[in-house]
């Protein structure tokens, strides 16, 4: 056990904490106050139906096989429960454990079970379920979290330790919010049944149950009335998978569906304008922005930062966000998600083609310069099409270079691409993974480093002290910012219709998530 | 006839293992698979633990030993994306998509055939004129377009009809009509000059010297013969209504083989493309292989020949 326990504050907001050091009691009151199951509502009652932009998988009934993606946790919210999970009240919301702390030395978390919760067949759920999804979880990271821990040990029914090889600060960052392998699934269910008979008939402990699966038509799900939060006031969900966004809208607009999901553009304009229907933008976890891979070849004009600034300062980032988006994205000014722990708000990005022109010529090029490709992945042309008017318009004059999705992050990861790359990034984690990926020594998209960040990025890694590691990781993205690494565009809005029987959307509720969550939240309006 | 049917046998058989060659190699020419089951930015680790859970990490030999050692036991792998055997995923699509398939072949061929009898008697005449802008429309209007405008006129406009998905006959209207049209433009065009061939033979003049009337000529001398070609075309489109509707299929959220080929190509699910194209495949083999025999089995010139 540990001793002492040092225990984590779930914190307000998008940056929760992962090692603040608060006293145990304080833990406790929010934990519980935020955990007790609430007085039962009114019997569930009345369907809601979504219209879903994408094939529903079985792979994603099961926790243990989550990939690197968002949309699977769309199901996971509904049919299964964490330990620790993303809520409104902050990421890091006490779930099926009531309380954890961490060890002083950052070498184990010990996790208390929430008393009386049950899974959809009745059974209780205990540490060896916990400690039997971990060790069966073979998804995204896995890896990374088999590596590092040394032992999972449940000294009773309530309680589970994990003990790790070495400190890692990012533990519960993994175990918690970029993977599954905190969702709990019923062990003796599994080995009775098999992975393949979980897939066919997942039972979790969500507020929703497994009804029926059609592949490729609709999953159903009917209310669990004893799901420890609250139960859920609508009975039955239906999920329909309609792929073409025309036809959602249709759908939507003739009352067959209740929520719609990825509405964009001129179809999104054409849901505002419907009587009874609401526009619902959300923003993911997805920065764009432009990446300068030249810019430490001394002999590119990407080289000198007042060239990388002026591309930045040439980007109308206001219109482009109206005519593609209706103004829903973010323009944050930062390549990393604002909803990401340890983020640091850059000042807001300007439009100023004037300064934009005037730093090219001190740069040395008054007339501007031909600045080669500008590659981006097909999907998200439309972007690229708009940005590089706008380089255009002060003399960075490129041409677009359209690549389909896996090929241009192949190209991307591989290097291969120079001039301009227009980039994206949706993966889990905190900043301190993004900038692993992106900004340091070996990074997967990055085409060159800086030493000064480098030593930080090392820094931070054996760094304990929340607060410490907290203001290296805020300042090397100030490093990023001022050197005009990147130049940010936007962070990407997520545009689904709700039609009007519906009361409580769920949209919006958990910060960067685009999808409806909590489903025990949601509620139709009274008839 | 022994040799005809061995020979033509073997013929089938390279047939479909050309088939299997071409599509396990071309399908991997798209790119790779786990590039689009995982966010950008995903680490290397998780992308070679992809690679390694699909045996994609193996020599492509090896891959395609492996696929055709499944083959041959009826297994057409497991799908990438689903993780549900790819025979499975088609078996549950299979009946929609022969549903709305026999929907709109019945009526490609109520709407084709009597449009293109009428055009081939009535040569450039109004019916004439008229067929030719029908198989002129149903040919060339991208069927997502008239899917669409199905949509906004009888589903949102109108009201009578569900937009989307299956489930009872009035789900089957628009998506029949707009696979069907195409074929029934196809069916019009085939017809009509397969008649006007029979309408010029020389048994259908003596047929018209004998005095027959013109009714009882077209009836029964051109009609029945001009219909060979379009039946044996109709046999080989039903299939391909089967297997390859995806456009109306996505459109229209059907959940038939068609949508199911679409999101094997859209997340390079090679094991579902590639059961989807051999099935489809096969289908067509058989059919061909079908009439083969029977076409010899009528004219001995055929088996006879070397």
């Amino acid at each position: 056990m540990n001793k002492p326990g040092v225990p984590v504050r779930p914190e307000e907001g998008a940056a929760a904490s992962a090692l603040a050091r608060r006293d145990v009691l304080g833990l406790l009151t929010l934990s519980l106050g935020a955990g007790l199951p609430q007085p039962s509502a009114a019997a569930p009652a009345g369907q809601v139906t979504w219209g879903v932009h994408i094939s529903l998988a079985p792979t994603w009934f099961d926790p243990a096989e989550t990939p690197g993606i968002i949309t699977p946790f769309m199901l996971m919210y509904a049919m299964h429960d964490a330990m620790v999970k993303p809520m409104p009240g902050g990421q890091l919301t006490p779930c099926l454990a009531e309380s954890w702390s961490a060890a002083e030395d950052g070498r184990s978390y010990e996790f208390v079970l929430r008393a009386g919760t049950k899974f959809h067949n009745g059974d209780p759920i205990t540490a060896d379920d916990v400690k039997f999804s971990f060790e069966r979880y073979r998804g995204t990271s896995s890896d990374v979290l088999k590596q590092r821990v040394e032992a999972v040990e449940t000294p009773d029914q309530r309680h589970v330790v994990f003990r790790l090889k070495d400190p890692w600060p990012d533990f519960l960052t993994f175990y918690a919010t970029a993977t599954g392998a905190g969702w709990i699934v019923p062990r003796k269910y599994v080995e009775k049944v098999g992975d393949d008979g979980f897939k066919k008939a997942p039972i979790g402990a969500g507020p929703y149950k497994f009804a029926s699966f059609s592949p490729g038509l609709e999953l159903v799900l009917e209310a669990f009335d004893q799901y420890w939060r609250k139960t859920p006031s609508v009975k039955r969900l239906v999920l329909r998978v309609i792929p073409d966004e025309s036809t959602r809208l249709a759908a939507l607009k003739r009352g067959e569906i209740d929520i719609a999901y990825s509405i964009r553009s001129e179809l999104a304009e054409e849901l505002q304008r419907t009587p009874g229907l609401v526009l619902k933008p959300t923003v993911g976890s997805a920065p764009y922005w432009l990446y300068f891979p030249e810019q430490w070849d001394p002999k590119s004009p990407w080289h000198d930062q007042r060239v990388r600034l002026a591309a930045s300062l040439a980007i109308d980032r206001e219109s482009i966000n109206q005519a593609l988006t209706l103004g829903h994205s973010h323009l944050t000014g930062s390549v990393f998600p604002e909803n990401f722990e340890f983020y640091w708000p850059p000042p807001k990005p300007a439009y100023d083609p004037e300064k934009a022109k005037k730093l090219l010529a001190e740069a040395g090029h008054p007339n501007g310069f031909d600045a080669g490709f500008y590659t981006c992945d097909s999907s998200y042309a439309n972007i690229g099409e708009a940005v590089l008017n706008n380089l255009v318009a002060v003399g960075i004059r490129a041409k677009l270079r359209p690549l389909e999705r896996a090929g241009f992050f192949k190209g991307y990861a591989d290097k291969k691409f120079k001039n301009i790359i227009q980039g994206a990034s949706g993966a889990f984690g905190n900043l301190a993974t993004r900038l692993e990926t992106f900004a340091v020594k070996d990074g997967t998209y990055a085409y060159g480093h800086y030493d000064d960040l480098d030593a930080l990025f090392a820094q931070q890694a054996a760094e304990l002290d929340y607060q410490k590691r907290k203001e290296i990781l805020q300042k090397m993205q100030e490093i990023v910012h001022e050197r005009a690494m990147y130049a940010p565009i936007w962070q990407l809005a997520f545009i689904s219709g709700v039609g009007p029987r519906v009361g409580e959307s769920g949209f919006g509720r958990i910060a960067g998530f685009v999808y409806t969550a909590p489903y025990e939240d949601i509620t139709l309006k009274q008839a | 006839m022994k040799e005809f049917v061995i020979r033509r046998f073997g013929y089938s058989v390279v047939s479909l293992f050309l088939l299997s060659l071409t599509i396990f190699f071309f399908v991997r020419v798209t790119g790779d698979p786990a590039t689009l089951l995982v966010e950008p930015g995903t680490s290397e680790a998780d992308i070679a633990a992809i690679h390694h859970q699909f045996g994609l990490d193996r020599p492509l030999w090896v891959q395609y030993g492996l696929f055709m050692a499944k083959l041959a036991h009826g297994d057409l792998g497991r799908s990438f994306y689903y993780q549900t055997p790819v025979m499975e995923l088609y078996l549950s699509r299979f009946p929609h998509s022969l549903l709305l398939a026999v929907a709109a072949m019945a009526f490609s061929l109520l709407v084709g055939i009597p449009s293109g009898v009428l055009a081939a008697v009535r040569v450039g005449r109004f019916w004439d004129s008229a067929g030719k802008l029908f198989a002129l429309l149903g040919l060339s209007l991208p069927s997502f377009w008239v899917g669409l405008v199905l949509i906004l006129f009888f589903s949102v406009y109108l009201r009578w009809l569900p937009s989307s998905g299956a489930g009872g006959p009035l789900h089957l209207i628009m998506p029949a009509f707009a696979l069907g049209w195409y074929f029934a433009a196809a069916h019009m065009r085939l017809t009509r000059s397969s008649m006007l061939e029979v309408l010029g033979a020389d048994y259908v003049k003596l047929a018209r010297l004998k005095g027959l009337p013109e009714s009882l000529v077209i009836a029964k001398h051109a009609f029945k013969n001009a219909l060979i070609p379009v039946l044996t075309l109709a046999g080989i489109n039903l299939i391909l209504m089967i297997n390859v509707a995806v456009v109306v299929e996505t459109v229209f959220a059907w959940p038939g083989v068609g949508r199911l080929l679409y999101e094997g190509i859209t997340f390079r699910d090679f094991p579902v493309v590639q059961g989807v194209v051999l099935i489809s495949g096969a289908m067509i083999v058989c059919v061909n292989l079908l009439v083969d025999l029977v076409y010899a089995f009528i004219d001995p010139r055929i088996r006879l020949e070397k």
